[in-house]
């Protein structure tokens, strides 16, 4: 006999998901979020306060200050796209997600607690490295709004085309190709470390085709209130590509690709 | 009402037909064996049952909800228990089984005294904080069962389950499914061990090359001969 719970969406299904993506991300903390807090505490002092000294004054703050709201960016589009990508794929090659594909779950509920876990993880990382920037160089965010929407977009974007690679991916060599020459490429030259008043007009041109540029610009926004592109425009293009790389996930899932034979 | 109807069932990858029009009934509370040489399209079979494969054609039914259309009562009806080990390694071996009755929308108190009484039952409670790679053989195939137990499934589904282990483990794991049968779930098992299949079976369903060539009791199949002579005879190529 059925009765009506049974189709009922499966909402401790979701969160029990989310919780044991929370306890993988802690598991493996010396690879995901230590070396991202590191890695910006690295850059702040040489690139930041060693180098940056020299420079006056970037949108009205110090260098070190203009540094940290891309820093944020930078590894929150790193680890959120390890999330999505490592769960999914040592799921399919352990069989481990067998576990999932055969309970009560539907493909939405599956996404969604690996986007969510994703998200935590995005603005776990986001906090800490927030409170790096407010020890080290007094700088913190001034709409938090602004900063919540823009860390939440892009952790959705990233662990979402993070299980897309995740779902693709033979060997864990393809996952490191996204990462090594795209992701960490169009992030470098897309405002971390320079405005694009600093840019040659023709590198200026060319870094308005790459979708990193927006995301930094409308997280900038957050802390200095000021923007290289119109903010609209900017939120416009995050949530586009936020919506098409989470219905791809979602698509793909949907489909058994990958995972269903 | 039969625990599960397999209709036509169709499963092609490509080319090539693994399961080739396999139509059975298991009625509710049979212990059932369902027997084969390797690649016959057992595992395929049961993949489709619980939704790890996509049919090709034909339906399957389990009790009365049909596993695409219904998909998600369904897969409570039933549990599986794999024949190769996918366990979380992230995780302790009792949170194995709590998780696992997460995912299947369960959590709560009582729910964590059946994980610690199958945890008890399984002779895993020693190891209960340790992770799955530390077990041994015999421990991680019970903890397959124990796993595919925690959302109390009325169908149970057993892949090979006492492939590797010793004689003494494979007796009281024999002894457990008899008690569990006996208790009402229906089960349905594959083995290479036949004569795992003549002790526990009630019925057996042999498939050769993705086509089921006997569907049978155990005492008619057999008759006065051994089920090696029987499956031997039916499944040679």
């Amino acid at each position: 006999m059925i009765v009506a719970a049974d189709r009922r969406p499966n909402f401790t299904g979701f969160l029990t998901i989310v919780k044991r993506e929370m306890v993988r991300t802690f598991a493996i903390i010396n690879q995901v979020i230590w070396p991202p807090v590191i890695q910006t505490v690295l850059y702040v002092f040489v690139f930041g306060l060693a180098l940056g000294s020299r420079i006056p004054s970037v949108q009205g703050v110090s260098y070190s200050q203009f540094l940290i709201p891309g820093l944020i960016m930078l590894q929150v589009i790193d680890q959120t796209y390890g999330e999505g990508s490592s769960t999914v794929f040592q799921g399919r090659f352990q069989n481990a997600i067998q576990e999932l594909l055969i309970a009560p779950l539907s493909a939405f509920e599956l996404v969604m607690g690996y986007v969510v876990a994703g998200i935590a993880r995005a603005w776990f990382l986001a906090l800490l490295i927030t409170a790096l920037g407010a020890i080290f160089v007094h700088t913190a965010p001034v709409d938090w709004g602004m900063y919540a929407l823009t860390v939440t977009l892009v952790g959705v974007l990233f662990s979402s085309l993070g299980i897309i690679c995740g779902l693709f991916a033979e060997k864990f060599d393809h996952i490191a190709l996204l990462t090594t020459f795209f992701i960490t490429p169009l992030v470098f030259v897309g405002g971390v470390f320079t405005p694009a008043a600093f840019l040659p007009p023709l590198v200026r041109a060319i870094s308005l085709w790459n979708p990193m540029f927006y995301m930094i610009n409308a997280f900038r926004y957050s802390y200095t209130h000021t923007v290289d592109v119109s903010l609209a425009l900017s939120l416009g293009i995050v949530g586009a590509l936020t919506a098409i790389s989470f219905a791809g996930a979602l698509w793909l899932t949907s489909i058994g690709f990958k995972l269903r034979t | 009402m039969a625990a599960l109807e397999i209709t036509g069932l169709v499963k092609r990858y490509g080319d090539f037909t693994a399961v080739d029009g396999i139509s059975l009934s298991v009625p509710e509370g049979e212990f059932f064996g369902l027997l084969g040489p390797n690649g016959a399209g057992k595992t395929t079979t049961i993949n489709s049952i619980v939704g790890l494969s996509r049919i090709t054609a034909g339906s399957i039914r389990l009790f009365g909800l049909d596993v695409e259309r219904d998909w998600r009562p369904a897969r409570r009806t039933v549990g599986l228990a794999p024949q190769e080990y996918n366990f979380d390694r992230y995780l302790n071996i009792r949170d194995i089984l709590l998780y696992q009755a997460g995912y299947y929308g369960l959590s709560g108190p009582a729910i964590r005294r059946r994980a610690d009484d199958l945890l008890e039952r399984f002779g895993l409670t020693s190891k209960a904080k340790q992770v799955y790679t530390r077990l041994s053989g015999g421990m991680k195939r019970r903890l397959t069962i124990a796993r595919a137990l925690m959302h109390e499934p009325k169908l149970l589904i057993l892949d090979e389950p006492t492939a590797g282990v010793d004689v003494e483990l494979r007796l009281e794991l024999w002894a457990f499914l008899r008690e569990m049968n006996r208790a009402g779930t229906t089960i349905i098992l594959t083995t290479h061990y036949l004569e795992e299949a003549e002790e526990l079976c009630a019925r057996i369903g042999i498939i050769e090359a993705g086509r089921l060539v006997a569907l049978e009791t155990t005492r008619k199949l057999i008759g006065e001969r051994s089920l090696q002579d029987v499956f031997l005879e039916l499944t040679r190529r």
